[in-house]
């Protein structure tokens, strides 16, 4: 009976959320397809395609920007914070679906990433709290997004440590909450990001701006 | 008899005719706050005041938008941030997207996420534009230029008397007097477009002459204070005058004079515009032509003739909104000595703060020139006596610029930096 129960938080609930958070992304690219795109139309000066392979790119070079540059430790910050979420999602599929992987090494270095997005994001909440540039944007959404990842981060860790039953069901369950509440939420922010990113490439390409290629 | 609509129910409904895919983007829950772009602004880096970050002044226009678009605005609008539009908040779009915003879209290239700040503040503008909170100024100005086309006949003898004085001028400044400002010519290469002012019209045509190129001067000014507005059937109007005359004197090529905004209108927005309309001819910016000319030698230069070290700035508009960097920089290699670069620079530069049309307006003069200090930091970092700028607004604010922070520099254009490094063929001058 128990047992059961563990069997349906690790695979049936998963599935459900995992469906209705898919649909969910797909109301919303379906939403923004519907809209009118204003497109540039003057003749190129530098390559769209290069241009949006350089507005992806970016992310990964701190030196691309200045405000990176400036600001190298929240560029780190990011990277853990995106590795430890990358890690924590991962385990989501990794433990039910492919159990064989998670040797204890694999599952020690999944936790070491989560814990490190656990840390980075501690630092991020409390900088919400106390940055007033900070403060004068920041919604109730801002702080319980931060708030709920902490969590997630925490039960994950704790699962990947301990692989107990008791610390499984909670993380399994968080991660079905989550998925429910991610497409309303800030969190969702990556679904648009494909998009910014895009948008930033063609514009910024196309006239020469970067990509540093001259039609 | 249709009930008058409120002021807030007009800016509603012009808010959802400007919802495009990209202001959706912009306006969702792609921002997350991160304030990463906060310090990328020279409003903010000037005043380190927390409400005119970019995010802040982007935020007072996305929460309206997500009162009508996000998911949770019917159960708790209040949780994303989402706010019913008032009056109140009019006002303060005014101050957020007009007056303390030069659209300069440092903090686009700055956000890791691609938000599209000015974007979203230039719908603002637009907004505000159709429900007729816009400033005076920039409605005026626009009018005017588009009122200039409609009474031409009123304006043409007093232009073309004007002209000829300033013809006199290029003939004894180059001692030819077969020297022409050509106006109206049919078949010309070029149909140069100045601003208002002898400045933006005299180094050209010596540079024109000296090059031996065919050209005709406008009937009308580049300037499309249409764009400031964000009023796209103003924008079109003002440009169509020029298209109709290039199309009129089949010409080649319009030659934007140095004007930053005027060149992006022109070279990247307008195409939009006229779409099932092709042109007959090309747009580039004086500076891709003075470019030209001193790359293929058709024009002589010797950098000796500016003896004084010299920074540019690099435009907004010209830069990170056109992509000319090389071109500025390949004429000041060639036409003076001392060239030294502000930091940061090209697409990573500092706006002056006089762009999106502030210069026009006086009674932001305080802002405008308290925005303008990082601006003022660079130059005075680089040592250099004079700063160059090839946008007419810029050299305005530039202008300001120097004489209240004290940078004791003078400002130039680059084509009268070009004009005065010529060495003309004939061995005069
Ligand atoms: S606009 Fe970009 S950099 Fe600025 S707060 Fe939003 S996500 Fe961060
Ligand atoms: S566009 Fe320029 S002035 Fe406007 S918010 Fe961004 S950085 Fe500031």
């Amino acid at each position: 009976m128990e047992d059961r129960f563990l069997e349906f938080v690790k695979f049936d609930l998963q599935i459900i959320a995992l469906s209705v958070f898919a649909l969910l992304y797909a109301l919303k690219v379906y939403q923004l397809m519907k809209l009118p795109w204003p497109k540039e139309m003057g003749p190129r000066r530098g390559s769209e395609e290069l241009g949006v392979v350089y507005s992806f790119a970016w992310l990964f070079f701190p030196w691309s920007m200045s405000s990176t540059t400036q600001h190298l430790g929240r560029w780190v910050e990011f990277a853990l914070y995106h590795l430890g979420a990358g890690a924590a999602i991962l385990g989501t599929f990794t433990i039910p679906f492919w159990p064989a992987i998670m040797t204890r090494p694999v599952s020690l270095t999944m936790a070491v990433l989560v814990i490190g997005g656990f840390i980075v994001g501690a630092i991020k909440l409390a900088r919400r709290i106390l940055a007033p540039e900070l403060r004068v944007v920041s919604t109730p959404d801002d702080y319980f997004s931060l708030a709920a990842v902490e969590v997630f981060f925490f039960f994950t860790a704790m699962a990947l440590i301990t692989e107990a039953r008791g610390w499984m069901i909670a993380y399994f369950l968080i991660t079905a909450a989550f998925l429910f509440y991610v497409p309303f939420s800030k969190i969702s922010h990556y679904v648009y990001w494909f998009f910014a990113r895009v948008f930033f490439g063609l514009r910024y390409g196309r006239r020469g701006i970067i990509a540093g290629k001259k039609a | 008899m249709e009930e008058q609509k409120t002021l807030v129910e007009q800016a509603k409904e012009e808010l959802e005719k400007r919802f495009s895919r990209t202001l959706a983007v912009a306006a969702s829950n792609l921002c997350v706050h991160c304030g990463l772009c906060v310090d990328q602004c020279h409003y903010f880096v000037a005043t380190r005041d927390p409400h005119i970050s970019p995010v802040a002044k982007a935020e007072q226009v996305r929460r309206v938008v997500k009162a009508e678009h996000d998911w949770l605005r019917r159960i708790f609008p209040w949780w994303t941030g989402a706010k019913e539009l008032t009056e109140e908040d009019l006002d303060k779009w005014v101050e957020a997207a007009f007056r303390n915003c030069s659209m300069c879209q440092r903090c686009v290239v700055n956000c890791p996420l691609g938000v599209d700040t000015p974007l979203v503040l230039a719908t603002a503008r637009g907004v505000l534009t159709a429900v007729g909170k816009a400033p005076e100024i920039l409605v005026q100005l626009a009018d005017a230029a588009i009122a200039r086309e409609e009474n031409l006949e009123f304006f043409k003898d007093f232009y073309l008397e004007q002209i000829k004085e300033l013809e006199a001028e290029l003939q004894k400044k180059v001692g030819d007097p077969e020297a022409r400002i050509p106006v109206d010519v049919e078949g010309a290469r070029f149909l140069y477009v100045p601003l208002s002012g002898a400045h933006t019209i005299m180094p050209a045509a010596e540079i024109f002459y000296h090059a031996g190129e065919s050209w005709t001067l406008s009937m009308f000014e580049a300037a499309n204070y249409g764009i400031f507005l964000n009023d796209p059937v103003r924008s079109k109007r003002i440009t169509e005058r020029i298209i109709r005359e290039a199309e009129r004197l089949k010409v080649q090529e319009i030659i934007i004079t140095e004007c930053g905004h005027a060149y992006a209108v022109s070279r990247w927005e307008a195409p939009k515009w006229f779409k099932d309309q092709p042109w007959n001819f090309r747009v580039r910016s004086i500076l891709e032509v003075m470019d030209e000319y001193i790359q293929t030698g058709r024009i002589q230069v010797d950098p000796a003739r500016n003896p004084f070290s010299v920074t540019y700035h690099d435009s907004c508009n010209l830069g990170r909104n056109s992509g000319l960097f090389d071109e500025p920089r390949r004429i000041l290699a060639a036409c003076v000595e001392d060239f030294r670069e502000m930091t940061p620079n090209r697409e990573r530069n500092y706006c002056c703060g006089g762009g999106g049309g502030l210069v026009a307006i006086p009674e932001w003069q305080d802002i405008r020139l308290e925005a303008g200090k990082p601006k003022a930091d660079q130059i005075r970092a680089t040592g250099a006596e004079a700063v160059v700028a090839s946008c007419d607004n810029c050299r305005h604010q530039l202008g300001e610029i120097n004489e209240h922070y004290g940078l004791n520099v003078r400002v130039m254009g680059m084509a009268e930096l070009v004009a005065n490094a010529i060495v003309p063929k004939n061995g005069k001058k």
